[in-house]
């Protein structure tokens, strides 16, 4: 596993990118409520997959560059995604012989522990955000995950 | 079944406690600076400019695709275009031979009143990157910054109305909050009565409700509600919507009015950066030295310089 570190921050850092750029690229109003949380579940994929190539390193910078882009609050989602990056991590061998439907329903529950420490943080910095479709976020990721995670695994054979 | 290809199932996670209390510190250590000292404006400058190939990068497409069109656009595109712009502007100038006496007429009222209400002074057309910033909040990236002379607070308008204000500076862009957000509130007044009150945004960005005026306000559908100027920091007499309807429930003190916003808060794609020029602080001239010329008064206003850091217009 050790040697082949070097060779996995390549697509670890593209994926990431190009994650980013999903996350902020414009959509129709109607279907930007469905927009899964790219970048949280590329976060989540290479935390369960090379937890040692820098995972958490990763969901901490990611975190910060949506805090960034969004324009909230400093730490607010490098704390959220940093945080549930280590569950994750820590959920990793259990995941790996998962059945799809149970990865993707622990996809959910990280989600939803994510979404919750973002609401939590909104609320404590004074701005809190109330809309019912924050809450649908974790559904719509936990659905797109087989085809994010199917897409990266296939990416790493290469 | 997803597979991984990870074949180191020893299941060790060397300090991955410890690295994570470290990084969550780290972001909880930030979110308290933040928040509670504001000492990370540089920080987030920096990183924003890091940033800024990202955001052009994705915006390019769209600004790809409009250029595009407009390039391959026909003759007989163009001709109707002009056309149209051309009749636009013969009515705007119609409009306007009226604006300059009522202009200078109602700077002669201010002064009457010594009235200090702010008169914007010059615009900045800024172009909103094509950019989601975050679907629950109403906020835009505008592609004018710090370079720009743009300022927090400062008033944001479209060719409809008012548009928003802004809330954050970074170098190259600004991030502009639409007063149809659920956290932001403008001081407004009924254009027909002078009823002053407060829009204040929903969420939605075709909706705004005015909920601090009582139920037998004077107020109907069809009204216009125009920036009172209130509070200083947007220009008064802009308008910022028309009530939609007014729901009257006598059982309740309050009365629940719908606005339309008056801009194109979810389709503009140019606004403009307003600098206010607040009226002098020096005593307004005696009622008899008011019969002065109004254009050369209204000239004399206009090349009065900025407030503020503004650029050359």
């Amino acid at each position: 596993m050790m040697r082949d570190d070097p060779v996995r921050r390549v697509p670890m850092a593209l994926s990431a990118l190009v994650a980013l750029a999903l996350a902020v690229v414009p959509l129709p109003a109607a279907i930007d409520a469905f927009r899964p949380d790219f970048l949280v579940l590329v976060v989540f994929y290479w935390s369960i997959e090379s937890p040692r190539a820098g995972g958490l390193a990763l969901a901490f910078f990611a975190g910060l560059t949506l805090d960034v882009v969004r324009g909230v609050v400093l730490g607010q989602h490098a704390l959220a995604l940093t945080l549930m990056a280590a569950w994750a991590t820590h959920l990793r061998l259990r995941l790996r012989v998962f059945s799809t439907l149970s990865q993707s329903l622990t996809i959910f529950a990280l989600l939803t522990g994510y979404q919750f420490i973002l609401f939590w943080i909104d609320g404590a910095t004074g701005n809190p955000v109330t809309t019912f479709s924050r809450w649908l976020a974790p559904v719509i990721g936990a659905i797109f995950w087989p085809l994010i995670a199917g897409v990266l695994s296939r990416l790493h054979d290469r | 079944m997803v597979a991984f290809r990870n074949t180191d199932t020893s299941g060790r996670t060397s300090g991955l406690l410890l690295r994570c209390v470290l990084y969550c510190l780290l972001a909880l250590g930030l979110i308290i600076t933040d928040k509670r000292y504001d000492h990370l404006g540089d920080i987030r400058r920096f990183l924003s400019v890091v940033a800024y190939p990202l955001e052009v990068v994705v915006a390019s497409p769209f600004q790809g695709w409009d250029w595009f069109r407009e390039s391959v656009s026909t003759r007989e595109t163009l001709q109707a275009d002009k056309q149209k712009l051309e009749a636009a502007l013969r009515v705007a100038n119609f409009k306007l031979q009226r604006y300059e006496a009522l202009e200078a007429e109602s700077q002669r009222l201010r002064a009457l009143r010594t009235n200090t209400a702010a008169v914007a002074s010059h615009f900045l057309i800024g172009n909103i990157m094509h950019l989601d910033l975050d679907a629950f909040r109403q906020r835009v990236l505008v592609d004018k910054g710090a370079h720009d002379g743009v300022f927090v607070g400062q008033a944001v308008l479209d060719s409809g109305g008012v548009f928003g204000q802004v809330a954050r500076v970074e170098q190259l862009t600004s991030e502009v909050i639409l007063i149809s957000d659920p956290t932001h509130e403008i001081p407004v007044q009924v254009n027909r009565n002078g009823l002053r009150t407060i829009a204040v945004g929903t969420g939605d960005s075709h909706l705004l409700k005015l909920p601090y005026l009582p139920t037998s306000a004077d107020i109907i559908a069809g009204d216009l509600l125009v920036t009172s100027g209130l509070g200083g920091g947007f220009p008064a007499g802009y308008p910022v919507g028309t009530v939609a309807e007014v729901k009257r429930d006598p059982a309740q003190s309050l009365a629940d009015v719908d606005v339309r916003p008056a801009a194109a808060l979810d389709r503009t794609s140019e606004v403009m950066f307003v600098w206010l020029n607040v009226a002098d602080d020096t005593p307004a001239p005696a009622p008899a030295a008011a019969p002065a010329p109004p254009p050369a008064r209204a000239t004399a206003r206009n090349e009065a310089p900025a407030h503020g850091a503004a650029p050359p217009p």
